[in-house]
């Protein structure tokens, strides 16, 4: 009955009903098969494989608002679980950045670290007209209408934002007329790109990669400093090479319940490092198209404030937020 | 062929006697989890996922045990809709209108070894569909854009009318309750809540797990303080547990027909087991010489969504392993955990890993003959639920409930919503509204809308997109055709005798 | 970012769909169902208390004692007999907790620590 009573300890964890707490959880902000869902499972995977925490970390997914629901139930309800981790990515802090939380701001939470980034890309059908980004970009400044783009976060999420970027590098201002529809999470988007429903699918890289070795899909250009290693990625030129000089990757990074003590942040903090140098990780980077990038801890903060001021400068200059 | 020898191999690949075990042990459990109600099949998957971990099992029997979970639940379900009139998860709902009138009727053991078989055939069925056809129907989830999901939606709520009580626009008003409550929470597509009057229990909207239970569970216990105990099917002489031979070749015609509805459902990502099983019943009703006695104890109402919601759930493996697109929260729930084995479904799993492809497949056989094998005999221990007096069977289902509900958020606010939902329940049978449609509208309610402002968003505010394919066309058609014959055809039938009497 | 339809517009229609059914039902009434007597709503309003006392009892008390109350209560309610609600209430919370806790294995709480002490 061993067995029996592992499952079901875990389901009642976060029931309360519990009289002590087995193990730890990880919240995936949104349905299973997105970047989010990625982060917490490797990340759980690894830490547990590698010995950093004692016993397995449960999953949760818990998709809606574009992981604002996720955002409010650990800033309102689990404000001092020491055995929480949640998903976050620059979507996260974008959303915060745009104030889209309802209202919750950034400081509401500990900020763990980021272990990895995930290029953002744009992405067409293999029959599309598109060939190149530059193509994409022409035909929506000729006629923003005859081009809808799909993507796995809400509107005004990265993915969003990641299209305007690089209409604005082109000169293409009048952002309230592109179309854009937030679909559940990547895959979805390219199930519609490829149905011809949309025009064009921007994501993460680490989203396309069954598709894009199955040949169903051309991806039209990595928002990187670099080409991206391995062999399905290197041929995928970066869109600063098109003369469109955009830099949007996603990181992938966890934050924690604001009210945790310092012992616990600091296990977290470190357990998370230990991901971040293990072979295990670099091995899910390099399968998934991840570039690295690791800041931990206090390092990760200061550098989160800089990309909130500038999420929120560049989405004032877009006009998505006032 | 040479389907055959790669199936062949995937036997050889789940055929081990510990596999074996593993799979009489999920599908045990997954029977249990199924029929309680308020734990749904994706909870058991969910539950089971750190176990496969702790036991440092291989990918091949995760998803061995897993799987058999999966369509366990499937299989266990339907046990609490027969012989409680309650739901034990959601795609359990249309078992209910012909299963419990039948163990009314003192025929419980019937319908429960007839549903058993009707699930086996559908799951055989989008099996058999899987194997064959996956590839090729991957192809069909290209062709449903928003405009197609909206109109499949507004097809499943215009065929409503005819399906739970003789009053049309009863059944269309518990749809607009369905989905005024769906409506309750973050809007999907600005992330901004709505109607939540400001309180954050309700943001994350309205569990419908919360309202079956509340609807279902916990209204039967203030319908029996009512009646005391008097009207039920408790108390009804208890049949011989026989194998009703006559009944299930008489409702084969049904199941298969309900197998290719509910599989065609279930490959769509947008529609899910629900909408399966719910498609089925209205399938086999509409062409049904009987109409009327539906909703009143018929075999075929009892096998067709039990073969549908089956093979739907079969039928949604299809766009999960070949797209990576979940097409409900339970298959949600596998992927995750293919995702966790470092396995990546999408276009190239079948071609990268035939193994595992093929070994779920040969599982999915495995599974499905060793929950026939198991339920048809269990059917004797089922209806012994029957012969409990109500005074201890309802209190005792509804802290069964109130367990399973408290375990989802373990918050008190959502035990409150359930009895909120209980006490709405009592009056809607009071005055004979069907709350079928209630949950079918909590649950479909945030699709419709989302795939309605896509559509508009795509087309720029031009509301013929929502006619621009044959296909949204085509469903269109018999949405209309659906809503508007029971209208006509009403006055021309007999009124078939309401179901919640 | 154009969205015609808006976060209004699909509430209202749905709105309107469930004003034009209300209308309907209204205007071709069916016959008025069997409304229980004042006893028996008193009886259901007991059950309703109970179960919302059960709620809030159920995470600072523990499982058995709220569980023995309320199925007793509700036992009782279903049919008048104080000797089977008493039966009932005992054995349904110690039955089910007996049947979470060893066979399922949820971590219940039997009592509250507050009570023990």
């Amino acid at each position: 009955m061993k067995l029996l009573n592992q499952a079901c300890a875990c389901v009642l964890l976060s029931a309360g009903l519990l009289s002590q707490a087995t193990a730890a959880e990880c919240i995936a902000p949104a349905n299973p098969g997105g970047g989010w869902d990625f982060t917490c499972r490797s990340i759980s995977k690894i830490m547990h494989d590698i010995g950093a925490v004692d016993k397995p970390i449960q999953v949760t997914n818990m998709a809606g608002g574009g992981g604002g629901l996720a955002y409010t139930h650990v800033v309102n309800e689990r404000g001092t679980d020491e055995e929480l981790i949640v998903a976050a990515s620059s979507a996260t802090a974008t959303r915060l950045a745009q104030n889209a939380y309802a209202g919750m701001t950034a400081d509401q939470v500990k900020f763990l670290g980021a272990i990895g980034a995930d290029p953002g890309v744009l992405v067409v059908g293999k029959d599309s007209p598109f060939k190149s980004l530059t193509d994409l970009l022409d035909a929506v400044k000729a006629d923003p209408t005859s081009v809808t783009f799909a993507g796995g976060s809400a509107a005004g999420g990265f993915d969003h934002l990641k299209v305007l970027m690089a209409l604005g590098r082109v000169g293409f201002t009048d952002i309230s007329k592109v179309k854009y529809i937030g679909v559940d999470g990547g895959a979805d988007a390219i199930t519609q790109t490829i149905g011809g429903f949309t025009q064009a699918m921007t994501g993460d890289i680490s989203e396309v990669v069954g598709f894009l070795k199955s040949g169903d899909v051309r991806v039209l250009a990595v928002f990187a400093d670099e080409r991206i290693a391995g062999d399905d990625f290197s041929d995928i030129p970066t869109a600063k090479e098109q003369g469109v000089d955009v830099v949007a990757v996603n990181w992938r990074g966890l934050y924690v319940p604001n009210d945790i003590s310092d012992e616990a942040y600091n296990k977290w903090s470190d357990a998370l490092a230990q991901v971040a140098a293990s072979d295990e990780w670099a091995e899910a980077m390099t399968a998934n198209g991840l570039a690295p990038f690791t800041k931990v801890g206090a390092d990760f903060a200061g550098y989160l404030d800089g990309v909130i001021a500038e999420i929120q400068t560049l989405s004032k200059e877009l006009g998505v937020i006032k | 062929m040479e389907v055959f020898s790669l199936l062949a191999d995937g036997f050889a690949v789940a055929l081990t006697p510990q596999n074996m075990m593993l799979a009489v042990i999920g599908c045990v459990i997954g029977t249990m989890v199924g029929a309680l109600p308020g734990l749904g099949p994706s909870n058991g998957v969910a539950i089971l996922i750190p176990i496969s971990f702790s036991f440092g099992l291989d990918a091949t029997q995760s998803l061995v045990l897993m799987t058999s979970v999966y369509y366990g639940a499937m299989y266990g379900g339907r046990i609490s809709s027969i012989l409680l009139n309650i739901p034990g998860d959601e795609p359990a709902l249309m078992t209910t209108l012909d299963g419990y009138p039948m163990a009314k009727q003192g025929r419980a053991a019937e319908a429960l070894v007839l549903s058993g078989v009707a699930s086996f055939v559908g799951a055989t069925f989008a099996t058999i569909g899987l194997m064959f056809l996956a590839p090729w129907l991957a192809q069909v989830a290209f062709l449903f854009g928003p405009a197609e999901y909206f109109a499949l939606f507004l097809l499943a709520f215009c065929t409503l009318g005819g399906m739970a009580s003789n009053n049309q626009r009863k059944a269309a008003i518990a749809a607009c309750i369905g989905l005024g409550i769906s409506m309750i929470g973050l809007d999907n597509s600005s992330g901004m809540p709505r109607l939540t009057g400001g309180s954050l229990h309700l943001m994350d909207g309205v569990d419908f797990l919360v309202a079956i239970v509340g609807l279902f569970a916990v209204a039967e216990v203030f319908i029996f303080i009512e009646s005391h105990g008097k009207e039920s099917a408790i108390g009804v002489k208890l049949g011989k547990v026989t194998i009703p031979f006559m009944m299930i070749v008489k409702s084969f015609g049904a199941m298969v027909r309900a197998s290719v509805v509910g599989f065609i459902a279930g490959v769509l990502p947008g529609a899910g087991a629900s909408l399966g099983s719910f498609l089925a019943y209205m399938t086999e009703k509409a062409i049904s010489k009987d109409k009327d006695t539906f909703g009143t104890g018929n075999p075929r109402g009892v096998a067709a969504p039990e073969a549908g919601n089956n093979a739907a759930a079969g039928g949604a493996l299809v766009p999960m392993l070949t797209l990576g697109v979940p097409g409900s929260g339970t298959t949600a729930v596998l992927l995750a955990l293919l995702m966790t084995l470092n396995i990546t479904p999408g276009p190239m799993l079948f071609k990268e890993r035939p193994d595992l492809v093929w070994g779920l497949i040969a599982t999915l056989f495995i599974a499905n003959f060793v929950l026939l094998i198991l339920n048809v005999p269990l059917v004797k221990i089922f209806v012994k639920l029957l012969s409990v007096p109500p005074w201890v069977l309802l209190p005792g289902v509804t802290m069964v409930s109130f367990v399973g509900i408290y375990s989802l958020s373990g918050s008190y606010f959502d035990l409150l919503l359930m009895i909120g939902f209980g006490v709405l329940g009592y009056f809607l049978r009071k005055i004979d509204v069907p709350t079928v449609p209630i949950i079918l509208g909590i649950l479909l309610g945030n699709h419709m809308e989302d795939k309605l402002r896509q559509a508009m968003v795509i087309s720029g505010g031009d509301w013929t997109y929502l006619f621009s394919s044959p296909i949204a066309i085509g469903l269109w058609i018999a949405a209309i055709v659906g809503f508007v014959a029971p209208m006509f055809l009403s006055k021309f039938l007999k009124k078939p005798s309401a179901v919640s009497d | 970012m154009p969205d015609p339809v808006g976060s209004k517009l699909f509430p209202i229609m749905i709105g309107v769909v469930g004003f034009i059914c209300a209308v309907a039902i209204f205007l071709k009434p069916d016959e008025a169902p069997n409304w229980p007597k004042l006893g028996i709503v008193f009886s259901i309003l007991c059950a309703v208390v109970t179960l919302v006392g059960y709620a809030y009892a159920l995470k600072p008390l523990g499982f058995i004692i709220p569980t023995a109350v309320a199925s007793g209560v509700v036992s009782y309610l279903i049919r008048r007999n104080l000797l089977t609600a008493l039966l009932t209430g005992v054995g349904l919370s110690v039955g089910l907790f007996a049947l979470f806790k060893y066979a399922l294995g949820l971590g219940l709480v039997a009592f509250s620590k507050n009570l023990i002490g």
